[in-house]
């Protein structure tokens, strides 16, 4: 009955109510910035009060052009709320792009804000650059929320995807790139998904009730991995995972300041779900040569699915998804290795593989083609 | 694929309100098709949203519901002085048929807005969620929130990677892939 009514309310129209938001942004490009603003459209952004409180639907397409000398492969744009804290804040990245000087590009922000009715004046929401990424990986920007790693992450993702597409259509023609394209298709539309709630990890209050555990990582070892996942655990009840910690050693001669491990969650039916990833800590991890060193997440993930049915940990599996170097340079795992280990079906696509795979989708196989012939 | 879930099938399923057999056949149904699930979680989403604002009103709809009452009551009874028909007949008559349903109506009103169920205990505590669903990324923190959204999406990806949530997509209106985070910041 409750549900009936409200969804009968969601589908009310509400009354909006007088909202500039052009005062409510401020966006702010630094003046050596290698993106120009061009123009700045909120046509479709309103405020609407809901009870006690305002919602702000804020859309911003903005225009922005290349005024630097060199492509750029992605743009990492930061955004915070005036009101929201110590939260709210976010970002909004563009990786997979070819951008030449002079060449404008659209990026897209859609954001809603719940707010008091009486809230302070002053913008909403601040925009800032937070990185530019180059080809040949040079970078520009702040690098607050580390987009410079994010970035080259990507970056590295779609060189390796695009060499195994030109690869394919080159050694089997129109037809196995096709062929390649549809079963990525099929991949992504069968990969299993499970929705994440991620909170402050206190004490384990899972809707399952469960008894808490230690539960043991089992890894994936990747062949050409610069580090190797030793051992780790996370403390688990019913449907909650906190508190995971893994051990990791640096088997590379370089000494490595980042490491990122993908975690792979089996519920009791034994199907497998990639459920996040463990950050080493952002600040005190240097591994030098053969030493060893921790990766830690001390927040709590509480995995569901179908919009709220628990999902009971019964395994949990780690493999090593990205390494960054001291001097700035990152190692992801080959296509080959994500083949051999199964893990092609459980992760997530790469960013340029759901670009590419999106363009045979929306324009064809020579749309494919043609894109893969300018890199 | 099967006949798809109608609308409020999918808000009652969203709301875990649908009886044992229609909610099997819309777990069925949702688990081959992406956009009734996707569907469900933006009801979820939305009725998270909306048990903020059910904090927020400090209206007292028991004294009001009180008080209305006691004035419909107050009529009855004044036109009971005035009538000329007898107890008996009044309670079948078209003004006290009126007066039960406003009554009744009212009572549900009241019900519905102050029934505890649609506040769930996570959003009631001030304790900052960062989740995703079909239509973003939500971070609730007390009163307030925030959704980073993934308009013109076709396929979302989703990652919690340490302190963020992740969502990436390919915007069918620019063809770029936008990667969208949420940070959750102490």
């Amino acid at each position: 009955m409750a549900g009936l009514i409200f969804a009968g309310a969601v589908a009310l129209p509400a009354q909006d109510v007088p909202f500039d938001p052009h005062s409510s942004i401020q966006i702010n490009l630094p003046p050596d910035s290698p993106v120009s603003l061009l123009s700045t459209n909120v046509g479709e952004s309103r405020a609407t009060p809901r009870g006690g409180a305002m919602v702000v639907d804020l859309h911003m397409s903005l225009s922005l052009r290349n005024s630097g000398s060199r492509n750029i492969r992605g743009v990492t744009l930061l955004v915070t709320t005036q009101e929201m804290t110590p939260g709210g804040k976010a970002s909004v990245a563009v990786p997979s792009l070819n951008i030449a000087p002079s060449q404008t590009f659209p990026i897209r922000i859609d954001l809603r804000l719940l707010r008091p009715l009486q809230a302070g004046g002053g913008p909403l929401v601040k925009v800032t650059l937070d990185g530019v990424l180059f080809e040949g990986f040079d970078f520009y920007g702040p690098n607050r929320l580390n987009s410079r790693r994010s970035m080259t992450v990507w970056e590295m993702e779609a060189e390796r995807d695009r060499r195994h597409f030109q690869s394919i259509l080159n050694s089997r023609g129109s037809e196995g790139l096709r062929r390649e394209m549809l079963d990525s298709q099929v991949r992504q539309a069968e990969r299993p998904r499970i929705d994440v709630r991620v909170s402050r990890g206190g004490p384990a209050i899972s809707s399952a009730a469960a008894n808490e555990r230690m539960e043991r990582f089992a890894f994936l070892h990747i062949p050409d991995s610069p580090v190797e996942a030793l051992d780790g655990s996370a403390e688990v009840a019913g449907n909650e995972a906190r508190a995971a910690q893994i051990r990791v050693m640096n088997r590379s001669p370089k000494p490595v300041r980042y490491v990122e491990i993908g975690w792979i969650v089996k519920d009791a039916e034994g199907k497998e779900f990639l459920a996040g990833s463990v950050p080493a800590s952002e600040s005190d991890l240097l591994l030098s040569p053969g030493q060893t060193g921790r990766a830690l997440q001390d927040t709590a993930l509480r995995f569901s699915r179908n919009a709220g049915e628990p999902v009971s940990i019964a395994g949990m599996t780690g493999f090593v998804s990205q390494v960054e170097f001291a001097d700035g340079r990152v190692w992801v795992p080959n296509r080959a290795a994500l083949q051999s280990s199964g893990l092609l079906r459980v992760v997530a696509p790469s960013p340029e593989e759901q670009r590419l795979v999106d363009l045979y989708r929306t324009k064809g196989l020579s749309a494919v083609v043609e894109e893969l012939r300018k890199f | 694929m099967r006949k798809h879930p109608s609308e409020a099938n999918l808000a009652l399923f969203a709301g875990g309100e649908l009886n044992r057999w229609t909610r099997w056949s819309v777990e069925r149904h949702v688990a081959i098709c992406d956009g009734c699930r996707r569907d469900i979680s933006d009801f979820s989403a939305l009725r998270a949203d909306s048990a903020v604002l059910a904090e927020l009103p400090e209206a007292a709809w028991s004294p009001m519901a009180a008080e209305m009452k006691a004035n419909i009551r107050l009529g009855l009874e004044a036109g009971e002085c005035v009538s000329p028909h007898a107890v008996s007949r009044m309670i079948f008559s078209p003004r006290a048929l009126a007066a039960c349903v406003s009554l009744a109506a009212l009572l549900v009103a009241s019900v519905f807005l102050e029934r505890p169920a649609p506040r769930g205990t996570d959003i009631r505590t001030s304790e900052a969620v960062l989740e995703t669903s079909g239509s973003g990324i939500h971070f609730r923190e007390g009163d307030q929130g925030m959704v980073l959204l993934n308009q013109h999406a076709h396929e979302v990806n989703d990652l919690a990677t340490g302190r963020a949530m992740q969502q990436s997509y390919v915007d069918s209106e620019t063809g770029m892939v936008t990667i969208n985070n949420v940070y959750y910041v102490e």
